[in-house]
């Protein structure tokens, strides 16, 4: 049993040699050890004061975001919050404004869970994570960071350092929408997020989308059949091959059947949301508030 | 009191007195108790739904270091017990009847030596079938829940058959006949399912042994029922049980009645060192005897081409779980809720309360009431549609009215339901232009008021300030902070002059508790009694003083003063000074509750009192919902409601409650509901997947109050008010949803996946 609380990203690295597993918000580590998930890991290490884990810094390639940076600075980023529309998106809808404020976007990341809300976004921006250990650094593209529930490609030793995601290029953004049964402390029963990058005569350029809570993994498709066609039929599109790409599982929250049905539908709603983005016009964030359901009264 | 001599007092607006304490976070709760050398409690519970235990081994716990009791039915008095059917023991003997069923309870030093002692415990089962349905329940080849049902005490007015634990019927007329001479019959089926109070505050109890003395700290809301119940377990004098309860962390009915006190009591006695158990969120959904029944309903409603309605049959069968707990008068309840707040001549309800092998259901707010409002009131607008009628139209026809007969045959005095018809409608806009994929729906429902006795101490000390020790009860409704109010109009002192001194069932008189809405309702009348008798004695002081006859002096802001000469008077805080040398000035009050009410007409089996109804509160919900068409999700947008409960004493308290009681609805009607698997346990008993209201999903609420002062009822004419308001919004919300899917949903919850098949199963046909 030990618990390390890390001063600077090398004695985090360290302490991750020696077997240590890294604590950010907590949020899922330890509330899931509460409710009898898993135990909590016997070493921890706590990296939640590495400030140098906590910026956002624009690059020449696009944007990094360290890893420790919270789900509530996504929300209110000026850049993130525009440019990058679907990751605010996603990280608006995460649970309730104190999980917002503790839970970061490598520990969302990180715990790989299928119904995570910046997954889908991150893979249709094609975002690359950033791990480092004692052994080195190493950048991998996040869709290949998840490989089962609760599984990823990183070495038990590996540390999120940031998440870079390449700057879009014009005429093009995403959008993130989740079917939700209530306004606050949901859990994705099905998401869907959309790239979409136009051309002049706004017909699709680009559209990639991703899928939430309907596959052990976050699915990811590249649309390039699209590529041509009206925003609205390559919506409907993407929604057709969202009902088909899905494996869904009946339990407590909904039914396959249902699951099926609505990832179309919110698929269908992202590839809209984000051509309107795309085509320049601002949707509040997150999108789910402003269209359709849950809009204000 | 005359209902102009209320006016100026009721306009009042104060801050209750456990709002800081609350707010702040300066408030201690039972689980917030320790004391030296305190034990852990922890429960092993069946864990299967109905088995017989063919072996139970506590050794090797029991021998397990730090390990101070453990205890079965074998530690304990052998006591039958329930409040209705005594159905029940402390821990089971022989057979488990649902998964939280406790079959022993262990205390040691910390929670982790109580868990593997819990583990310890070797439990064998045979299973026996399960009952998971409440229709298949009542067949006659069921298996029996209680194969010795026949044998369970019970009183005499209680209609008991095999797994049927309480039938009950209303019946007036000639229902068949009436039927065949209508111009259009309607029939209609709706089911509803189980859900939860889910307190924020899960239940916690801490017991403590001096001599042969217990004193039990708990979070009921019924701490004279708890001690009751400890006293009936383990054959105690009420003398030898105190029951203290600190803060309390919400209720809403479920921690009513009596819970896990003598099981902590009993392992303090054993383990001769204090006790405390605090309930995981788990635990709270999965073990207590109170959660809100599922229900089965049928109806059939006649009415003439005119729109009057002359017959209604209906028929429920209403979910009781393994054991009756308080639930026994909820087939007359739900009989009564089935007819409606209508004239209606011709009328047979029958309600059947079937033993299954889920967990007991019991009093959770406005218990029977919301679910089956929504079932009625849905089917009420399906009957309008028939007749092509406006549903608002519909009701103003046939809703009671003020001096007229409701169903039962009881004939109300001064009521405003059809005032609350026009007030809520109005406030929502009805019959004004929607917005695409918006409708308002509407809905009427009652809910009684209950009479209870009821008692309170009020001293005034010699600086001028007060205690009122209340046995009533604070569940965060704010009835007993309104009670320093009613003291404070009575002498003319402000509210904050008092202090509120309550739980304690060894320093003060009886209440039946925060339970049946009816703390203000009946306390308020024992707390007026006892300043009654300080203000006389004020008056003889101040007569005294002024030389006036005490029968002229008036008490009015913090002065006695003799009427009709304001400078003539005294500090009422000076008189105190010189009671303090002299006689106390002590008050006592608890005064006779108001008398019955009478139906006329009925024939009724099984009556357990419910027919009539004491200063029945009325109300009406108008709400304005969206649709997403495409995924079945509704969003409430506004709730217009309207309520008449009597005079309002407390319109901070009021409004509150009905806030409160309308999000509860919206949860209810959405996303509330208990899902059971094939086994009869539980798959949603965590927060995340019961999905609750959050403050997030809260719509603005319009509450309006239509005041009539009501004779025979609570203080100043007021009637209650807690549980009414959730009676209504769940029925106006799925008549919005009937109206945008073209057909109601007719399972409650009314998930979105439920509105979504619903809108396919229209689009099929
Ligand atoms: C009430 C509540 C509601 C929630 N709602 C949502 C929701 O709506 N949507 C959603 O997606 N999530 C939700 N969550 C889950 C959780 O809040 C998020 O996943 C959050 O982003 C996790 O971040 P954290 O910093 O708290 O992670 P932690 O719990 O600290 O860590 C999570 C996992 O990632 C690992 N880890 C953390 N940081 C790193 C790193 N830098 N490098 C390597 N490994 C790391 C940890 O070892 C652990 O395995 C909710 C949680 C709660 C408690």
């Amino acid at each position: 049993m030990s618990f390390t609380i890390a001063h600077t990203v090398d004695e985090a690295l360290a302490a991750m040699a020696a077997g240590a597993r890294a604590i950010a918000g907590g949020t899922d580590l330890v509330v899931g050890a509460r409710h009898g998930k898993a135990a909590l890991p016997g070493n921890l290490v706590a990296i939640d004061r590495l400030t140098e884990l906590k910026s956002v810094t624009t690059t020449k390639d696009g944007v990094s975001i360290g890893a420790l940076v919270t789900h509530h600075d996504i929300e209110m980023h000026p850049l993130l919050s525009t440019s990058y529309a679907g990751l605010a998106d996603g990280s608006a809808l995460v649970g309730s404004p104190s999980t917002r404020h503790i839970g970061t976007l490598g520990g969302n990341i990180m715990n790989a869970s299928p119904a995570m809300d910046t997954g889908a976004p991150l893979a249709v921006m094609r975002a690359e994570i950033e791990l480092r250990s004692v052994r080195g650094s190493r950048r991998v593209p996040i869709e290949e960071l998840w490989t089962a529930p609760g599984k990823t490609s990183a070495q038990p030793d590996e540390l999120c350092v940031a998440i870079h995601i390449p700057a879009p290029a014009t005429r093009s953004n995403s959008a993130y929408v989740r079917l939700e049964y209530r306004r606050a402390m949901e859990i994705a029963v099905v998401g869907a997020a959309a790239f979409v990058a136009l051309n002049d005569d706004g017909t699709i350029a680009a559209l990639r989308v991703g899928l939430t809570a309907v596959s052990p993994t976050i699915f990811t498709g590249d649309l390039v059949g699209q590529i041509g066609r009206s925003v609205s039929d390559a919506a409907e599109n993407a929604a057709k091959v969202s009902m088909e790409q899905a494996t869904p599982i009946s339990d407590v929250r909904a039914s396959d059947s249902y699951r099926r049905h609505t990832v179309g539908v919110m698929a269908r709603r992202a590839v809209e949301a984000a051509a309107r983005r795309a085509a320049g016009e601002t949707i509040a964030i997150p999108v789910n508030r402003a269209i359709g359901i849950g809009a204000a009264s | 009191m005359t209902p102009s001599a209320t006016a100026q007092a009721t306009t009042r607006r104060f801050v209750r007195a456990d709002g800081p304490d609350k707010v702040t976070g300066s408030g201690r709760y039972t689980a917030d108790l320790s004391l030296t050398g305190t034990l852990v409690a922890k429960f092993r519970y069946a864990q299967v739904s109905h088995a017989r235990i063919t072996k139970l081994d506590v050794s090797a716990a029991r021998a397990m270091p730090g390990v101070f009791a453990v205890i079965t039915d074998a530690d304990v008095p052998d006591v039958r017990f329930g409040p209705m059917v005594q159905d029940r023991r402390l821990f089971a003997r022989d057979v488990v009847r649902f998964e939280g069923e406790i079959v022993a309870a262990v205390a040691a030093v910390d929670a982790e030596t109580a868990q593997r002692a819990v583990d310890a415990i070797v439990v064998e089962y045979s299973p026996l079938p399960i009952v998971n349905d409440v229709e298949s329940a009542l067949s006659p080849d069921s298996p029996l829940v209680h194969e010795d049902w026949a044998d369970y005490g019970a009183p005499g007015v209680m209609v008991r058959n095999r797994n049927d634990a309480s039938y009950a019927s209303i019946a007036k007329g000639d229902v068949d006949k009436a039927l065949a001479e209508a111009d259009f019959v309607v029939r209609s089926h709706y089911e509803s399912d189980g859900c939860h109070a889910a307190p924020i505050e899960p239940r916690a109890v801490v017991a403590q042994w001096e001599g042969n003395k217990v004193t039990i700290w708990t979070s009921t809301q019924v701490p004279f029922d708890a001690r009751a119940g400890v006293c009936e377990t383990l054959e105690l004098p009420s003398s030898r049980v105190r029951i203290i309860v600190p803060h309390l962390g919400g209720g809403f009915g479920g921690k009513c009645g009596f819970h896990y006190e003598a099981h902590v009591a009993a392992l303090a006695r054993i383990a001769k060192r204090p006790v405390k158990l605090v309930f995981s969120r788990r635990e709270e959904f999965l073990a207590p005897d109170k959660r809100r029944e599922g229900i089965v309903y049928d109806f059939e409603t006649g009415v003439k081409a005119d729109g009057t309605i002359i017959a209604r049959k209906a028929r429920l069968v209403i979910d009781n779980g393994a054991y009756t707990a308080d639930a026994g008068f909820f087939s007359q309840l739900a009989a009564m809720h089935a007819l409606g707040p209508y004239k209606i001549p011709n009328v047979l309800s029958e309600a059947h309360l079937a033993y299954t092998n889920h967990q007991p259901s019991g009093s959770v707010r406005a218990p029977t009431a919301p679910q089956t409002c929504w079932a009625l009131e849905s089917h009420t607008d399906e009957v309008a549609n028939k007749l092509g009628m406006d549903p608002v139209a519909f009701r103003k026809l046939n809703a009671v009215d003020s001096n007229v007969e409701g169903p039962s045959g009881q004939t109300y005095g001064e009521i405003g339901v059809q005032q609350c018809i026009d007030a809520a409608t109005a406030a929502a806009g009805y019959g004004k232009p929607l917005a695409d994929d918006e409708a308002i729906g509407v809905a009427i429902g009652w809910w009684p008021s209950f009479a209870s006795a009821s008692g309170a101490y009020i001293k005034i000390d010699g600086d001028g300030s007060g205690q009122i020790i209340t046995g009533a009860q604070e569940c965060g409704t704010g009835a007993v902070m309104t009670l320093r109010q009613l003291a404070a109009d009575e002498l003319g002192m402000q509210p904050e002059d008092f202090e509120l001194v309550y739980q304690d069932t060894s320093a003060a008189p009886y209440d039946m508790g925060a339970t049946g809405s009816q703390t203000l309702f009946n306390n308020g009348r024992a707390v007026i009694a006892a300043a009654g008798q300080i203000a006389d004695q004020l008056r003889e002081l101040a007569a005294n003083k002024l030389e006036a006859a005490a029968a002229d002096i008036v008490l009015a802001d913090g002065m006695a003063h003799v009427a009709g000469s304001p400078d003539r008077g005294v500090a009422i805080a000076k008189l105190a000074a010189t009671a303090a040398n002299g006689e106390l000035l002590i008050g006592h009050g608890s005064g006779p509750p108001p008398p019955a009410a009478k139906a006329v007409g009925n024939t009724c089996v099984g009556d357990i009192g419910m027919t009539a109804w004491r200063a029945p509160q009325f109300s009406c919900h108008a709400v304005r919902v969206r649709l997403d068409r495409e995924t079945g999700v509704v969003r409430v947008l506004r709730v217009s409601t309207a309520h008449d409960s009597g005079t309002i004493i407390n319109h901070t308290g009021a409004q509150g409650q009905v806030e409160g009681g309308v999000m509860m609805g919206i949860g209810q009607a959405l996303t509330e509901g208990t899902k059971y698997d094939d086994q009869a346990r539980q798959r949603n008993a965590a927060l995340l997947e019961y999905k609750l209201q959050t403050c997030a999903d809260a719509p603005p609420i319009d509450v309006q109050f239509v005041e009539i002062y009501t004779p025979d009822a609570g203080p100043r004419g007021a009637k209650s008010l807690a549980e009414a308001p959730n009676v209504a919004t769940a029925a106006a919300i799925g008549n919005a949803i009937a109206k945008l899917v073209g057909s109601p949903v007719r399972r409650l919850p009314m998930t979105a996946e439920r509105v979504w098949e619903t809108i396919n199963a229209g689009n099929a046909s």
